[in-house]
């Protein structure tokens, strides 16, 4: 590169240097949605705890954004989901997604081929799309699982689902019940045009033209408040997205503790876990890091 | 003063100004005039380096005008044009000292100078200088372009058209202003305009050019008793020759000895307007008077067709 | 007989007034939610406002109605238009506390779609108001930050903080002080070095017809790409440069954040001040400059106190038109990190939070207006003194 090139450059870029700060020792990031953002913070407190400084880079931005960021170097952990390795790597058809320990150990073995991120230990929970039907209406038919739900159904029980167009038409519905054997007529549907499952589990919890069941992520903070209850996936029809922690294999190296550190924290959150803290933030409006810590010292993790 | 040697301009393959000598007496009022594309702008142009020419040179009081960089030579030059180009942004007294200001004079130096120009120009001393140019009427501006043009006292005041503007009630006012100014401050000046009646009243000598040549440089009156090519003649106008020969002459110039009459004419009158003044009274002679109001002598109808024949 | 005519009704303030009433007898002032995310049920002003509050509100509200249609003096105009901007902003303040149970955190009470169209028709009439008063520039800025001042004063005072904007803002507080830097410097900053580029490149276009069409065309080419792509785009050079050169990564140049915004938007900023500066400097009068040239003064010189000087109100107004842009378009800049008001506005999507939406796009708003009218009074002052 020519020397007046290479001066241009420099100065160039040392214009664009703005107000981010210089190198610290542990970027700690995470995506936009409040779920990522909370475990996120749990993350990064237990790493200050121990001792390991960090740089708070939560709700960095969208997946693409935050995972390129990752691969390139400019971040060094973020909480992602098993389930989305499939999409990284093209192999969504596989089916050790639809298992949790399996598509761990699938996506783990990927990742650390193709990028030298390792992954850390995994919640025992999923954010997959789920059915969550009124509580009363569970106990009344003893709906625990998707099983249930699908024999409630064909029985002729009085169902109605709210849920999103993509749901309802990009296969999502159709796989849940050839899996499950049931069919859902389309007066027994009432299709919301965005995915938003506020508006789903909203209606379920009014009961807005007799709806009693929603679509819902499985760690929504709407469900607890709304009184709803998940089905179990007990066939394994959907992929599985368990929130997992990645991170640079280099900067493991350097600090070796963080997968020590975070593993204690992942192990405990499991579905219902995740639904109460996410309530506290989603519902009930909190600082996504005051519920962090609070979770962290009523379960004894920071000192 | 100046000399021009052989000035051409060509662009591409045409020849805007072909081979144009002349020399300019200092403080005469030189007038290039001819029809539009006749390329007299152009020539003025490269008196003061706004257009380089292609070969030729000139040379004012012997030194070539490429000896200086243009900007620093332009700076000893006046220029005033047709749309006057007054600076929008800038106040009169701020328009008019451009050129004191860029050549380095001090501030007191420079105010009076505005005030000397406003008052030799009539405009207010007190309200005009604080004005900007489009609080002023068109004859206004026209008088600031040039009162511009002449704030650095320069010997030589180059001018394309700056009457072209006016409407013509301001056009003989103004021109008549020239002309005393010119007497005034004794600048050359070399004025190009495409009215052969302005050429006539303002100009010393008058060059006539067609398309890039200069047909004829003479005085007025020669140009119209001797023109050196049919196209003058076209240019001057053959129906109104005779008078535009009367009026360059004025009564005191040709008044004799002889009995006083009852009629009346100034002896600063040119003979067109006291032909005029014997036709429209019907009488014969008239008596030439002074400014003073004593007698200059006496001009009859008959010495005054006389003069204004060809001969 | 003497004729009693009818007094002349003011149009606008028919519009107004008919909105106006329409809005406080059809919609609902407030929106009571339970918590954050749930839908939540319409609230009007007699159902938390006492009488005596609730008959002057209604009184103010006619008298504002009264005064839009009848009352041609544009100075009364805008006093009773305050009073009833300040009159709604108190009720629904005073929503905020009636419908919040004491230290319950959880409820949401939020303006509804009553309380933005008096807000929007009460203003309107403010601003027409202030319109037909026509201040000068100077006049304008000391209004608006007049206004500024008191609502801030507002704001500051807790009055608002039981609304769940107010909410949002302070489960947020620190963060926002963060983002409204970010969001400043990348929009501010963005645009001044735009225009340390675009002028010169704008001069050389109007000297050089020839490339004038080329560099129009490139940049208007780029102008159309849009910005999340053109975000995206920028990560891949920008974090091999950063893999190039790692003090640059140090020194806050990297793929993602700040560095790919401010790109971005210094691209996009380009278009508007070349073509400005080209059309400025094409409209400064060509005598001026024969003149000035055959006055005797240099390129530069010229350039320095007659065509800039001439053609900056031109410039000026595309400068005014790249500022308001970039901060509207900073919000995308969240999407890949670059933070700003954004950050809000997306996140509040992502948990269908509509009020932390808001939290984020107010601002946005206020400060794209605010730049907007500080601007053109700059314009405005520039005109008057280089007519």
């Amino acid at each position: 590169m020519s020397k007046p090139l290479k001066s241009v450059i420099v100065v160039a870029l040392l214009a664009l240097g703005g107000l981010t700060p210089s190198q610290a020792t542990v970027v700690v990031s995470s995506k936009l949605s409040s779920e990522s953002v909370m475990i996120g913070q749990m993350i990064r407190l237990l790493l200050n705890a121990a001792g390991i400084s960090t740089v708070d880079r939560t709700a960095l931005g969208a997946t693409p954004v935050v995972r390129k960021a990752l691969i390139a170097g400019e971040i060094d952990l973020y909480t992602e989901y098993t389930g989305n390795a499939g999409f990284f790597f093209n192999r969504t058809s596989d089916p050790a997604w639809k298992d949790l320990r399996q598509g761990y150990e699938l996506g783990s073995r990927l990742d650390y081929e193709a990028n030298h991120i390792v992954w850390l230990t995994p919640a025992n929970a999923s954010n997959a799309w789920a059915l969550a039907v009124r509580k009363d209406v569970a106990r009344i038919n003893h709906l625990r699982t998707m099983s249930d739900f699908a024999r409630w159904v064909s029985g002729g029980g009085k169902v109605v689902l709210a849920c999103s167009a993509e749901f309802a038409n990009a296969g999502t519905l159709r796989s849940l019940e050839k899996t499950y054997g049931f069919r859902l007529r389309s007066e027994q549907l009432i299709v919301l045009a965005g995915g938003e499952t506020s508006a789903t589990i909203g209606a379920a919890a009014a009961r807005t033209n007799g709806t009693n069941t929603a679509m819902v992520y499985g760690t929504d903070g709407g469900i607890v408040a709304a009184d709803l209850q998940v089905l179990d996936d007990d066939r394994h029809d959907q992929p599985v997205y368990a929130p997992v922690p990645t991170i640079r294999e280099a900067v493991l190296r350097a600090n070796p503790r963080i997968a020590q550190i975070v593993a204690p924290l992942m192990a405990g959150l499991d579905t219902a876990t995740l639904q109460a803290l996410n309530a506290r933030v989603q519902v009930n409006g909190e600082s996504a890091a005051a519920v962090a810590e609070d979770y962290l010292r009523s379960r004894r993790l920071l000192p | 003063m100046i000399s021009i040697e052989s000035l051409t301009k060509r662009y591409g393959s045409s020849t805007v100004v072909d081979a144009v000598s002349m020399s300019i007496e200092s403080g005469s009022i030189t007038v290039i005039v001819g029809t539009s594309g006749s390329g007299k702008s152009t020539l003025l142009r490269m008196i003061n380096r706004l257009v380089e020419p292609t070969s030729g040179r000139v040379l004012i009081d012997g030194a070539d005008t490429t000896s200086t960089p243009a900007h620093l030579l332009r700076r000893q030059i006046g220029y005033a044009i047709q749309s006057h180009g007054l600076f929008p942004h800038r106040t009169v007294a701020e328009n008019i000292a451009t050129v004191p200001h860029l050549l380095g004079w001090e501030k007191a130096r420079i105010t009076a100078r505005v005030a000397e120009l406003l008052r030799v120009f009539q405009l207010d001393v007190a309200t005009c200088g604080r004005k900007f140019p489009h609080q002023l009427s068109g004859g206004e501006q026209q008088r600031v372009g040039v009162a511009r043009a002449l704030a650095a006292e320069p010997a030589l005041l180059l001018m394309d058209e700056p009457f072209g503007a006016l409407d013509p009630v301001i056009r003989s006012k103004a021109q008549d202003d020239l002309l005393d100014i010119q007497r005034r401050f004794g600048t050359t000046i070399v004025l190009v305009t495409h009215d052969m009646d302005e050429a006539f009243r303002l100009g010393d000598r008058v060059a006539v050019m067609r398309e890039g040549r200069v047909l004829q440089h003479d005085r007025p009156g020669l140009l119209l008793t001797h023109p050196a090519d049919p196209f003058v003649t076209r240019l001057s106008g053959t129906a109104e020759r005779a008078l535009r020969l009367l009026s360059l002459t004025t009564a005191g110039e040709l008044a004799e000895p002889g009995p006083p009459e009852k009629r009346t004419v100034a002896a600063a009158a040119s003979l067109r307007e006291v032909l005029s003044d014997l036709i429209w009274s019907g009488t014969d002679a008239a008596t030439v008077m002074n400014s003073d109001g004593t007698s200059a002598g006496r001009l009859t109808l008959a010495r005054l067709l006389a003069h204004g024949r060809q001969d | 007989m003497s004729q009693r005519r009818l007094p002349a009704l003011d149009p606008l303030g028919a519009l107004l007034s008919a909105i106006g009433v329409a809005a406080l007898v059809f919609l609902p002032f407030v929106v009571f939610k339970a918590n954050r995310v749930v839908p939540g049920e319409a609230r009007t002003l007699l159902e938390f406002l006492p009488a005596g509050p609730l008959l002057a509100f209604d009184l103010m509200l006619a008298v504002a109605a009264g005064t839009a249609l009848f009352v041609a003096n544009a100075r009364w105009r805008l006093a009773v238009a305050l009073l009833g901007v300040i009159a709604v902003a108190m009720a629904v303040a005073a929503a905020g506390n009636a419908l919040t149970p004491p230290g319950n955190k959880v409820v949401r009470v939020a303006p509804g779609a009553g309380f933005w169209v008096l807000l929007i028709a009460l203003g309107l009439m403010t601003t027409d108001a202030i319109t037909r008063l026509r201040p000068g520039p100077a006049m304008r800025v000391l209004l608006l930050a007049l206004f500024a001042a008191a609502a801030g004063l507002a704001f500051a005072s807790g009055a608002f903080d039981h609304l769940s904007i107010m909410r949002e803002y302070a489960v947020n507080s620190d963060r926002f002080a963060r983002e409204a830097r970010q969001h400043v410097l990348l929009a501010f900053g963005s645009l001044a070095a735009a225009v340390v580029v675009a002028l010169p490149v704008g001069i050389l276009c109007h000297r050089i017809p020839r490339i004038r069409a080329g560099v129009i065309g490139t940049l208007n080419l780029i102008q159309t790409i849009p910005s999340i792509a053109l975000f995206g785009i920028l990560m891949a050079p920008l974090g091999a440069l950063a893999a190039a050169f790692p003090w640059a990564a140090e020194h806050g140049i990297r793929g993602i954040g700040t560095a790919p915004a401010v790109v971005a938007l210094f691209l996009y900023s380009l278009l508007p001040v070349v073509a400005n500066t080209v059309v400025g400097l094409a409209r400064v009068s060509p005598a001026a400059v024969d003149a000035a040239r055959g006055m005797g003064l240099t390129t530069r010189q010229i350039l320095a106190h007659i065509e800039i000087p001439l053609a900056l109100p031109v410039i000026l107004t595309g400068i005014r038109i790249v500022l308001v842009q970039n901060i509207g378009l900073v919000t995308v800049a969240a999407l890949i990190g670059g933070g700003g008001f954004g950050a809000f506005v997306f996140q509040g999507i992502g948990q269908t939070a509509m009020d932390l939406v808001l939290l984020g796009a107010i601002p946005i708003v206020m400060l794209a207006f605010s730049s907007a009218v500080v601007l053109d009074a700059l314009v405005d002052l520039m005109n008057r003194a280089a007519r």
